[in-house]
């Protein structure tokens, strides 16, 4: 069997027949006979250095290999095709009529590597097109943003917000989160990074693109009870918990004129009642249009998200209530069905005492 | 033994009366005991177990592989995260369902087949007639029973293995037995120790030409000798097919790749700081993401519609895989009998008036195939047409008379059609010629002869005879030359010796013709006793010769002619005598004009045979008695060191020997043949070729194809049908594992990267089993690149269907362009849309978590979960759009492997077609209103469709250009290390 094998193994390995093509034209044919004999004859050459004595041994090591294959080969003949593929594998790597390592393998790779680059300067070119295409400043497609989704703080990996009042490190975290999202919305940074502009209409402020915009200023002190100013717990502590409302900023929005975007929650399911009352701070409940349009995040740095508050202040204890808070305006969409997040946002409040 | 005793040892034997036959009670007995008189047909595989076949076979295995892994890792997801993506779960139930559509597809066909198959059997149940308590009766031939009195006639099938007890003139075809094309007279006497070759024993199975004969059942059913070499086949444990070696092979190579990937991108995420579960979920989805779900079934339709289109060439392919098998072939070991010829005796040569003539043996025979005027072809004319028992059935008028149906023994029908169409209407001939004596011919007088009323004066008598040549020589002393009678010399002993020779050594049989006009002391009425006879019957006048051979088919010689540029070797292996068998051989270009046999070189130099170098005579006709001596090595030797090889009088088990001999070489081996006795060998080869027309049920069983039409030539067109087929399919799995890659690194990028996934499970799915179909198969219908029956049969174990350079190619270089122009278009959206490359890296935590519904984007704007993930699932549609457009190039691309695609040209409309078809299967998938719920596929900008374009162009030039370096410098590095 072994034979067989090295029989196949033609002089060259790289230059072997095994690549001779089974469909070329005679003329071809004729031609690549040529230029294979040629090349046989090269590569005779370059084997002649090797010492005759080194194949000899090799011969005899590979006779006695043989004898031994014979003995156990008739045993185990699935062993026998095992060791020709290890053979084969060794081959591969060390190929020793060439004495080249990898000989094969290293002409591959060179063929890939150059493949590759030439393909990694294609991919190159292509995103150098796409950059030159898309603005860095205002997205080209928006409308898969839109309509705007709704958030709420404290945004701790679930929408149920289960403490017991007298345990407070079950709502210790909740006030962390708040406090930590409101360093943003301190009043003396506000009042030192952004402008008061004037309430009820757009901040709007033409100019190139480039250019830097300003951001209104949205001071924590509106949050008033919520703001965690005089009640650093906000709420949480007495069973009245404060909950942030904000709406996800998109570049460009703008709500309908003279009509800014409200909130209003109710009890998603079960006894209207439930809630009681509810406080939002601001008392309008509503985004004011000085902070719409939003200039994006390169040249709009300091934009700081409006906020409302609600205030739950007599909720149902000991039950869980779920609440649903929805955007109302014109322009607002806060039903879709597949997309709980759009215009709305529900959670539930589950109070214990 | 049976065959060496006498009649009364017989009569105890079997305990039987040999006038009046078994009681009935005592044949109902043997008839519980013994079993009905058939042949246990092959162990049928139960059709359910051939539907498992089709279902857990080859490439089905993987599949369904990948469908348990995603079935366990979805049970992972399921067991850990209660909240787990389907996605696994999907992906095992349609892989599942692929699968067994796949099999249910396949056994269907294959039980297609088989049915065509079931209708050759002769569904009319075949009658014998025995003899019992003395009566005569027409029975079932299944109920015939040891030792049962069994009369045959003319025109009989051989109920089942009988001693002859008494015999008139019977003769026996016995070629689907032993492949002997003339009929075997039999008698009661004992001949010969072999029972195959002896007289006294007819075989269950065989044909009953002319004349009666009793006989004694001594086997039936499986204990016959037909039913031993039948079970002899059954036994044959039958190898793999190329196909399936290959497609093994090919599963090998892409599970090495799936596993390295899969364990490469295991270890990375590990590393990566991923979890456990999370990093198997990844091994396995990326071992089944290796998977081409779409690949099983379009080999599956590829084999089909060859085998479809085989069969339209009269090429019925029982085995789906063996489509292939043709096309692989190297050997191709012929019966003789009815495939290389027509399987009917023909008159071929005429010797008269010292001179040899030629007669049209051709198949298609009009008119008038012999005329002469000299006087002496008249009378010799008449004597072949009134010393001849063999006549036309009635009532085939309208028939050309090549066509009618005779009664009577080959030889006397050739002769009967050959006068009929040469020379006049044998049947007035006949009339006005009425026969009044005739001693039939027999082995031992090895003549015939008839006495008929002379034409001109219904007074006088002509003596008429024909027969073994030299036997007829020996009545005469006078001969014809040009209606002359001239006295017998040495002159003309010599040329009828040469004409002998000249005739027999062409392998046709030889019959000579003489005649004697009566003198009028034997007047009308005169009472001619064939017994004692009472009639001159030396001093005849010889007439001529003539000589019948059951010629080649026309189109024979042809289709050896191609097989031969085609690098098939053509070996004919049949049970006939080596004369007849080198001569056709000869004749149909097995052994072609100018090579020579050792004997032929001998004679050519004057040596004795012993001495010819073995290098010189480059063909052989081997015989069976020799084969039987050689050693295994000794026939290697043969089979290696002769291109042009004739075995004669071989037997089934020789057969089956050469066969294995032929494979023991490396040789992919298509067996040929109609009898029984070719069926052992059929089913051991690579390809069995069986009969349609002449081919025996047995056979038919045996054989992998069936030639409709039982011409030669069909194969030429089978081989072409499957080298072609060989050639597609590659170019089919390039195409379809090319997209494997876009399909892949998506999953890999989102490992390893942390992007959003550029391509779902579901994309994936409508890749694979959606719109790569269509294209995919349309490369089935590819016309060859060159002329394939030029080049060399491939070598099974160098020229594989996938080897590493198809991977290469598809993998490492078609298929990265086609990710990375997937990507492009992933960014493009992804950026059009507000989030950014470098934004993306990482993102993914964050992006697939459900509760975070602010994410904020490149430009400061927040996401909602499903706002991103219908962008995600716009970028997968377009991701799938994009591999859709650069799989157009890919298609284009893959048409040829060598050729350019403008040499080639695009005459293919099945593949325009199946451009069209998956350009709006991805259209309709992405606009068609509901696809957002259904699969999650959302509507494109049409800019987004352009992404892919230059991409497109790339693939198509840098393989043409490709191309062009493999066409340009043949042996180049280019060629050796892309050309698949």
């Amino acid at each position: 069997m072994r034979r067989q094998l090295r029989s196949r193994r033609t002089p060259s390995f790289p230059y072997s027949y095994r690549y001779r093509l089974d469909d070329q034209d005679e003329l071809n044919q004729n031609y690549l006979a040529d230029e294979e004999e040629e090349a046989e004859e090269e590569a005779r050459v370059m084997v002649v250095p090797k010492s005759e004595e080194e194949e000899e041994e090799n011969e005899k090591e590979e006779e006695e290999e043989e004898k031994k294959e014979e003995e156990e080969g008739q045993g185990q003949p699935t062993g026998n095709a095992w060791w020709q593929k290890l053979q084969i594998m060794s081959e591969y790597l060390w190929d020793p009529e060439r004495r080249m390592f990898l000989a094969r393998t290293g002409l591959i790779l060179l063929i890939y590597f150059f493949f590759y680059a030439s393909l990694a300067a294609v991919i190159t070119l292509c995103m150098y097109t796409l950059f030159l295409t898309i603005s860095p400043y205002i997205p080209t497609f928006t409308e898969r943003v839109k309509p705007p989704g709704v958030m709420i703080r404290p945004f701790a990996h679930s929408l149920n917000f289960n403490f017991n009042v007298s345990e407070p490190e079950t709502w210790q975290h909740y006030v962390i989160s708040l406090n930590g999202f409101l360093q943003g919305y301190n009043d003396s940074l506000q009042e030192e990074m952004n402008v008061d502009c004037p309430p009820g209409q757009y901040f709007i402020q033409d100019g190139d693109e480039d250019e830097d915009k300003k951001a209104c200023q949205f001071k924590r002190s509106f949050l008033k009870n919520c703001s965690g100013l005089e009640d650093p717990t906000f709420g949480y502590s007495t069973g009245q918990p404060c909950i942030l409302l904000k709406m996800n900023r998109i570049v460009g929005f703008r709500p309908e004129l003279g009509d800014p975007v409200k909130v209003s929650c109710k009890v998603q399911r079960g006894d209207e009642n439930d809630i009681r009352s509810i406080r939002y701070y601001p008392e309008s409940a509503s985004f004011d249009l000085r902070y719409y349009p939003y200039y994006g995040k390169l040249t709009h740095v300091n934009y700081t998200s409006p906020l409302v508050a609600m205030h739950f202040t007599d909720v149902v204890k000991n039950q869980a209530v779920p609440v649903q808070c929805q955007l109302k305006g014109k322009g607002i969409i806060n039903d879709v069905i597949n997309d709980r997040f759009v215009g709305r946002v529900i959670f539930t409040l589950n109070i214990e005492t | 033994d049976d065959h060496k005793l006498t009649l009364e040892e017989l009569s105890t034997k079997y305990s039987v009366n040999l006038t009046t036959g078994h009681s009935h009670q005592r044949a109902k007995e043997i008839l519980i005991r013994d079993g009905p008189n058939t042949l246990t047909p092959p162990p049928t595989t139960p059709e359910w177990v051939k539907f498992c076949k089709q279902l857990f076979g080859g490439f089905s295995l993987l599949l369904w592989t990948g469908a348990i892994l995603c079935f366990v890792a979805y049970g992972i997801q399921i067991y850990f995260h209660e909240e787990a993506a389907k996605d696994n779960l999907y992906l095992s139930i349609v892989l599942t369902v692929v699968v067994v559509i796949t099999g249910c597809f396949s056994y269907y066909q294959e039980a297609k087949s088989s049915k065509i198959m079931e209708s050759f059997k002769n569904m009319v149940p075949q009658q014998a007639l025995v003899i019992r308590e003395g009566e005569k009766m027409q029975i079932n031939v299944q109920d015939v029973v040891l030792g049962d009195l069994v009369e045959i006639k003319g025109g009989d099938r051989i109920p089942a293995d009988l001693r002859l007890i008494s015999a008139r003139g019977c003769k026996v075809d016995n070629s689907s037995l032993t492949g002997e094309s003339e009929p075997q007279s039999r008698s009661t006497d004992f001949t010969h120790e072999n029972p195959l070759e002896t007289r006294n024993i007819c075989f269950f199975s065989t044909n009953c030409v002319e004349g009666t004969a009793q006989g004694i059942v001594i086997a039936t059913g499986d204990s016959t000798v037909m039913g031993r070499i039948a079970s002899l086949t059954s036994g044959l444990e039958v190898g793999q097919t190329p196909i399936a070696a290959e497609i093994e092979h090919f599963i090998r190579l892409i599970t090495v790749v799936a596993v390295f990937l899969g364990v490469t991108f295991f270890v990375l995420s590990l590393l990566l700081g991923y979890g456990w579960l999370e990093a198997i979920i990844f091994l396995i989805g990326i071992i089944v993401a290796n998977v081409p779900e779409g690949l099983l079934a379009t080999v599956t339709v590829c084999l089909t519609l060859t085998a479809k289109r085989m069969a339209k060439k009269n090429c019925l392919v029982k085995n789906l895989e063996a489509v292939e098998t043709l096309g692989s072939t190297s050997i191709i070991c012929s019966d003789k009998t009815g495939t290389l010829t027509q399987n009917r005796m023909i008159v071929a040569h005429m010797w008269f008036d010292e001179t040899v003539y030629e007669v049209d043996t051709s198949e298609e025979q009009t008119g008038k195939t012999f005329a002469n005027n000299s006087d002496t072809w008249f009378i010799l004319a008449q004597i072949a047409g009134l010393c001849n028992r063999a006549d036309f059935k009635p009532y085939q008028e309208t028939l050309p008379i090549a066509k009618r149906a005779t009664t009577g023994d080959a030889s006397e029908s050739a002769l009967l059609k050959f006068i009929e169409q040469s020379y006049s209407s044998v049947a007035e001939m006949r009339k006005k010629n009425p026969k009044v004596a005739e001693i039939p011919f027999n082995s031992t007088n090895k003549y015939q002869m008839s006495i008929h009323f002379r034409e001109d004066s219904s007074q006088t008598h002509v003596l008429m005879m024909k027969g073994a040549p030299e036997r007829i020589l020996e009545f005469c002393s006078t001969f014809l030359l040009h209606g002359q009678e001239y006295s017998m010399d040495d002159e003309l002993k010599e040329d009828f010796q040469n004409a002998y020779l000249e005739l027999g050594g062409l392998g046709e049989r030889v019959l000579g013709f003489c005649f004697l006009n009566l003198p009028s002391s034997f007047p009308k009425g005169f009472p001619f006793n064939t017994d004692e006879i009472n009639f001159p019957m030396d001093n005849l006048c010889f007439v001529g010769l003539i000589s019948m051979i059951d010629p080649p088919r026309t189109t024979v010689p042809d289709a050896v002619n191609k097989c031969r540029s085609a690098g098939i070797k053509v070996i004919m292996v049949t049970g006939d005598h080596p004369i007849t068998a080198e001569a056709i051989a000869k004749r149909v270009g097995i052994i072609s004009e100018n090579t020579e046999t050792a004997q032929e070189v001998a004679a050519r130099l004057r040596i004795p045979v012993s001495k010819v170098n073995p290098r010189d005579a480059k063909a052989i006709v081997v015989h069976g008695s020799e084969l039987k001596d050689l050693r295994s090595e000794q026939l290697d030797q043969i089979l290696r060191n002769h291109t042009e090889i004739v075995f004669a009088r071989t037997s089934p088990q020789q057969k089956l020997i050469i066969v294995e001999g032929c494979q023991r070489l490396g040789a992919i081996v298509a067996v040929t043949g109609d009898g029984v006795n070719d069926s052992p060998a059929l089913k051991k080869a690579d390809i069995g070729i069986a009969m349609g027309i002449s081919g025996s049920d047995v056979s038919k069983q045996a054989a992998d194809m069936i030639l409709l039409d039982d011409n030669f030539a069909s194969i030429v067109t089978g081989v072409e049908e499957g080298r072609l087929i060989f050639d597609n399919l590659k170019k089919s799995i390039m195409y379809t594992l090319t997209s494997n890659i876009p399909e892949i690194t998506p999953f890999l990028l989102f490992i390893i990267l942390g992007i959003p996934l550029p391509l779902g499970t579901i994309t994936i799915l409508c890749i694979d089993l959606g719109t790569d179909m269509v294209p995919a198969i349309s490369l089935a219908y590819e016309s060859a690149e060159s002329d394939i029956m030029k080049r060399r049969p491939r070598n099974p174990k160098t020229d594989k269907l996938v080897n590493d350079r198809l991977i290469g190619m598809a993998y490492g270089q078609i298929g990265m362009i086609q990710a990375v122009a997937g990507f492009f278009t992933y960014f493009v959206i992804m950026a059009e849309n507000g989030f950014r490359p470098i934004d993306l890296l990482g993102i993914r935590l964050y992006w697939e978590d459900k509760f975070l519904n602010d994410l904020e984007d490149s430009y400061g704007q927040q996401w909602t979960y499903e706002q991103r993930k219908v962008v995600e699932f716009t970028c997968q549609t377009a991701f799938f759009v994009t591999i859709v457009l650069v799989q157009w190039a890919d298609l284009i691309v893959s048409k040829t492997r060598r050729n350019s695609v403008f040499q080639q040209g695009m005459r293919n409309k099945i593949l325009i077609f199946g451009i069209l078809e998956e350009t709006f299967l991805a259209a309709f998938l992405s606009y068609t209103p509901g696809m957002d719920v259904a699969l999650r596929m959302y509507p494109l900008k049409i800019s987004w469709w352009f992404c892919a374009v230059p991409y497109s162009i790339l693939i198509f030039v840098y393989d043409e250009i490709r191309k062009l370096l493999i066409r340009q410098r043949p042996g180049g590095w280019v060629e050796r290390e892309t050309y698949y």
